[in-house]
This record gives structure tokens, C-alpha cells and sequence, in this order.
């Protein structure tokens, strides 16, 4: 099970509102290469997964992607509280204003809703691993984009912080993909061995 | 004296070393020294959740610091005294 602890894992303290910013930003929120999908497609992996280390390493880099979640949805929230209509108008968030007013709801920047067809779980390690390796590679390479476009440094420190998280995960995907070559055959170089015929579990 | 917010940000600094070791534990369960730096954190940071929890703040939906359900009436991380 889980239990929420009432804190974020990193402070996020922004003192300017600023719907431009919060326009871009959603995109971590519920963006192909979001925290939603990110926990989404560690959390599910890990059920078939014949190796303790790699559940380990895919239950807790899952459970952290919800606490970046967290700190995207405060980072949002502190962007638009206390906004009135006619500001959100003017820093051009009234398209997202008329379906969802101040709620956070997960979508991308360009306004698509998130969806589960950004995560894939094919049900074999090595191309599980390689996708999670790639999606963390993806989400540090919007955080750069996001530090590139946003000038607040309220804003951009939690963002630092969250993307220094994608590197620390990119470096336990690889001890995982290397601990799941070792165990299903060192000597294969090619890397190709199918979990499902091994009956591993 | 120090506030609950002080105390939330030693918090996050401890759990921040705590998770960082455990996960990389996670792909190193043999790492001596990374078992102990783990144990030292996790000592750091159940002491600082204590001591919050004494202060008045409810760190989960089951504390009940100084005998009230303070749960609901508590900011919230995201909110104006959060943290």
C-alpha cells in the first residue's frame, strides 16, 4: 500500500503568479514525458519482473515520480492562485480556463490530455529497461527546455532540482539493465534473452 | 525555537539522503557503506519526524499530535504555510 506523508520532497515557494509559465509547465504534469506517465509505467512493470533488485529499483523511482507530481501540481498552483480572470486572459490561459477554471488537470502544453499510450509495458525486461532509460532521458530534456523558457528563479529551482532527479534515475535504470543482462545470460552480448521463455518466476 | 516549517526542511534534507541511499541500495543491496550511511540518515530523520509530530504537526492521517486530528485543519504542502 501507500501512505501520503504531508510534504513535498523538495520546497517549491513561488512568490509571482504567472499563467504563462504554469501553461508550460503542465506539460510535467500530464505531457508524454509527465511524472503521471513516468510513475505510471514504473509502477506497472514491476508486477512480472523476476528480480528483486529491479522490482526495488521500479516500486521506488515509481513512488518518487509521485512526489515530483506533487511538486509540479504545487509549482502549478502557486503559478494561478489568486489569478483573476482577466489576468489568466491576458498571460493566454483562457483556453485551459473554460474547461478546468483553476483546476489542475493532467495535460500536455499543447492542450492534449494525458494518456496511457505514452508509457509502454511490454512485459520484458530489457525492452522495459531501454524504455525507461530513454524516458528519463526525454523528461531531463523538457526540464531544459522548461529552464530555457522560464525566467522566475522561484520557479526554476524546483525545476533544477527535479531535473538532477531524471540523471539519479537514468543511473539506476543502468544498474538495472546491467544486473538483468548478468542474470539472464552475461555471455549474451547482444542482449536479447526473453524473460517470458526463461520461467524465471 | 525552531518552527514546523524549520523542521519540514531539515526533514526533506534527511529524506532526501535517506532515499537517494536506499535506492541506490536497491541495485547495491551489498554496499556496506551505503548501509550505513542509511542507517545514520534514517536515525537523522525519524527523530526530526518525532520532534514534528510533538510540535504539533500531523505528518500523516493517522498522528494525532498533542491528542487532536489536526489532519484537515493543517496548511497543506502547496498552500501559504505549507511546505
Amino acid at each position: 500500500m501507500w501512505q501520503y506523508e504531508r510534504k513535498l520532497q523538495y520546497p517549491v515557494r513561488i512568490k509571482t503568479p504567472n499563467a504563462a509559465t504554469a501553461k508550460i509547465i503542465i506539460s510535467q504534469l500530464g505531457g508524454p514525458d509527465g511524472e503521471l506517465a513516468a510513475s505510471m509505467r514504473y509502477l506497472h512493470q514491476r508486477y512480472t519482473v523476476p528480480y528483486g533488485e529491479i522490482v526495488g529499483i521500479l516500486t521506488d523511482v515509481g513512488t518518487e515520480e509521485l512526489a515530483h507530481l506533487e511538486m509540479i501540481a504545487a509549482i502549478l498552483y502557486q503559478l494561478t492562485d489568486g489569478l483573476s480572470a482577466e489576468e489568466i486572459k491576458r498571460q493566454g490561459m483562457d483556453a485551459y480556463f473554460v474547461d478546468h477554471t483553476a483546476g489542475l488537470y493532467p495535460q500536455a502544453a499543447s492542450g492534449v490530455p494525458t494518456d496511457m499510450k505514452y508509457i509502454g509495458v511490454k512485459g520484458d525486461l530489457l525492452a522495459d529497461l531501454n524504455e525507461d532509460l530513454a524516458a528519463e532521458q526525454k523528461a531531463r530534456v523538457t526540464y531544459d527546455n522548461i529552464l530555457r523558457l522560464v525566467d522566475d528563479p522561484d520557479v526554476k529551482d524546483p525545476i533544477r532540482y527535479l531535473r538532477e532527479r531524471e540523471i539519479v534515475h537514468y543511473q539506476r535504470f543502468g544498474d538495472a539493465l546491467g544486473i538483468a543482462q548478468d542474470k539472464l545470460d552475461a555471455r549474451n552480448f547482444y542482449a536479447f534473452n526473453p524473460e517470458f521463455d526463461k520461467r524465471l518466476r | 525555537m525552531r518552527t514546523t516549517v524549520d523542521l519540514l526542511r531539515c526533514l526533506m534534507a534527511e529524506d532526501f539522503a535517506v532515499y537517494e541511499t536506499a535506492l541506490f541500495l536497491d541495485g547495491h543491496p551489498n554496499d556496506g557503506e551505503a548501509l550505513a550511511y542509511l542507517a545514520q540518515h534514517k536515525g537523522e530523520s525519524d527523530a526530526l519526524k518525532e520532534k514534528l509530530v510533538r510540535a504539533g504537526y500531523p505528518l500523516t492521517f493517522t498522528d494525532t499530535p498533542q491528542g487532536r486530528y489536526a489532519w484537515v485543519n493543517t496548511p497543506w504542502p502547496w498552500q501559504k504555510g505549507g511546505c
